[in-house]
């Protein structure tokens, strides 16, 4: 009786999940493990097809270029991601108190996770200009500068520069995730700890960031995923210049692919940029979660 | 609340004055957040609305001297946004209604039944975020090339589906999940079946989530660019993001047509999101929050 019904749930529950499962194989693990597959030939995905076996794998640990651009994206995800919870999360308590208006701050606040990327890369393009830009004129009238600075043409200042921007664009989704969390912590916790004295600051500390740690875990990992992985901004505002200085790693496949049509070496990076944030995740979420027991 | 609390412990003035100053601060840190958001955003109003003479006019105009909607009708017959916006549309709205309804069947899939590999498949729809997405550009490459796919709207819908099915499902399932499984067994006493519980019942039921899935979905592919980027090169199949992009490229840029452009494309974006957003913030957390 009772496995006649088991097979019924189970068989129900293939039925809802089979569209989407199907998706997730043709469309995902399919082309996943075809990838790995390209890492291993010399090809330009036409005629030429050769067996290296592992010989991308072996010439890209061992290269500068490329272990450099790993570097620039790790340094650039950590900073992104750092900003983003720093602006993310201070918005988030504010807003979450009795705050007139707070609607309408939500409302703009979340503006720039609207935007599209190519859209912020433009207009900060265009507000960094050094003749026509308003960031220098803003900078020039308060007497910061006394000439028109090219931000994106030294090495640090663009590395800065695209880091400024990510954070302007990306702080919304971990601000929005944080508010969400904060609405499942009870209300009674905080007027405890108001009765017993406890200020904002030990308040936030001793309540709000416990309660908010399982989705500070999941965020985290999603959030260095995404920008680790990221291509956009970084590539319309400086191409992955000057010099190489802001070429992360996607830029680096970017043009591995479809600039030097070496596929093999741009897919066998690929792998490795997979493997590197599963481990990271793996790690995290272990690390959070010892953390928490 | 927290005042009458106060009052009864009789520390009401120190309370009092700790409160507003960080009442205080917390409003100076919202305008000036707020702030850096707009300005930039008043920015390409600004400079959509100047005429070609203003636009490189030394010292700046912060606003237009000789204000002019001339960009805004000059950008459709200098470039084929025309086409960029029907291609976005289609691509967008397709991609968007296929992912929503096959995410809300695998969610409900999930939420309710015990199957095996229940447990990887919840795993792998999170851990698929991970994917470094560019990893699977040159594998659709090549498979749209040998399918003859390239340049057209399925492969951008292919794409978009299978880059939002995994996080929608995640976010649905978390809806599900609060919806109580008492309503289906009592639908279910009455005789409806499992699909009738599931479209009758508990579909009507979470709308909010449907609504944070599709804004999801829609701003998700809307904004794309790497993929559109390489999977289309005529002219007149290129969606908006990749249209906008390839302004920058020219030449002499023309800022003035560029910002209306881009004004342009947050139209459908504005509209999606003042009709979903109070939705948004629910439908995400439940997503992310339920176990």
């Amino acid at each position: 009786m009772k496995s006649a019904f088991k097979k019924r749930e189970s068989r129900s529950g293939y039925f809802f999940t089979l569209p989407t499962l199907f998706v997730v194989f043709s469309l995902i693990i399919y082309p996943l493990c075809y990838g790995i597959f390209i890492s291993t030939q010399r090809t330009n995905l036409i005629s030429e097809w050769k067996f290296v076996g592992l010989k991308y794998y072996k010439s890209l640990l061992t290269d500068p270029d490329f272990l450099g651009s790993i570097k620039i994206s790790l340094t650039f995800a950590f900073f992104v991601v750092l900003g983003n919870f720093i602006v993310g999360l201070l918005l988030a308590v504010i807003l979450n108190q009795n705050i007139r208006f707070a609607n309408v701050f939500k409302v703009i606040l979340m503006l720039p996770w609207l935007l599209p990327e190519v859209v912020v890369a433009l207009i900060w393009k265009w507000l960094f200009n050094p003749t026509y830009g308003l960031i220098n004129f803003i900078l020039n009238k308060l007497g910061v500068i006394d000439s028109d600075v090219s931000w994106f043409d030294s090495s640090k200042s663009a590395m800065a520069g695209v880091i400024f921007i990510a954070v302007w664009k990306g702080y919304p989704i971990v601000m929005i995730m944080m508010l969400a969390g904060m609405k499942n912590i009870p209300k009674e916790r905080y007027e405890a700890a108001a009765i017993d004295g406890a200020t904002r600051l030990q308040q936030f500390r001793n309540i709000t960031l416990p309660g908010l740690k399982p989705i500070i875990v999941v965020t985290c990992i999603l959030e260095t995923a995404w920008w680790f992985k990221h291509f956009t901004i970084v590539w319309l505002m400086t191409n992955g210049g000057p010099a190489g200085a802001t070429r992360v790693v996607s830029i680096d496949i970017y043009q591995q692919a479809f600039g030097n049509f070496e596929f093999g070496k741009a897919a066998a990076e690929s792998v490795i940029i997979l493997i590197i944030l599963l481990t990271t995740s793996y790690f995290y979420s272990k690390v959070l979660r010892d953390e928490n027991d | 609340m927290k005042t009458t609390n106060a009052k009864k412990y009789g520390v009401m003035s120190d309370v009092n004055v700790a409160r507003k100053i960080t009442n205080t601060a917390s409003y100076i840190t919202l305008f000036f957040f707020s702030a850096l958001v707009l300005f930039p955003l008043l920015w390409i109003v600004s400079t959509s609305l100047k005429n070609e003479e203003d636009l490189f006019a030394l010292p700046l105009q912060i606003i237009p001297e000789h204000p002019t909607l001339h960009a805004f009708k000059q950008v459709w017959v200098d470039h084929p946004f025309l086409a960029y916006f029907r291609n976005s549309f289609i691509v967008v709205s397709i991609a968007t209604f296929v992912s929503v309804t096959f995410s809300a069947f695998a969610a409900y899939g999930i939420s309710r039944f015990q199957f095996r590999g229940r447990g990887a498949f919840m795993a792998f729809l999170l851990g698929s975020q991970l994917f470094p997405s560019i990893m699977l550009l040159i594998p659709y490459y090549k498979i749209y090339m040998r399918f003859g796919l390239i340049n057209t709207h399925a492969a951008l819908i292919i794409t978009y589906v299978s880059f939002s099915i995994p996080f929608c499902t995640w976010m649905m399932r978390g809806y599900f999940a609060g919806i109580s499984k008492d309503l289906d067994q009592a639908a279910q006493i009455d005789g409806a079946g499992r699909f009738r519980v599931f479209r009758s019942v508990i579909l009507p039921l979470s709308w909010p989530g449907l609504a944070a899935t599709t804004i999801y979905s829609f701003i998700s592919g809307w904004n794309e660019y790497i993929f559109a980027l390489v999977l289309t090169q005529e002219e007149e199949m290129k969606t908006v993001p990749v249209g906008i992009g390839q302004l920058v490229g020219e030449y002499r840029i023309d800022w003035a047509q560029l910002m209306a452009a881009s004004l342009y494309a947050l139209i459908p974006l504005s509209i999606i999101f003042i009709f979903f957003n109070r939705y948004f913030v629910s439908g995400l957390s439940a997503g992310a929050v339920k176990e």
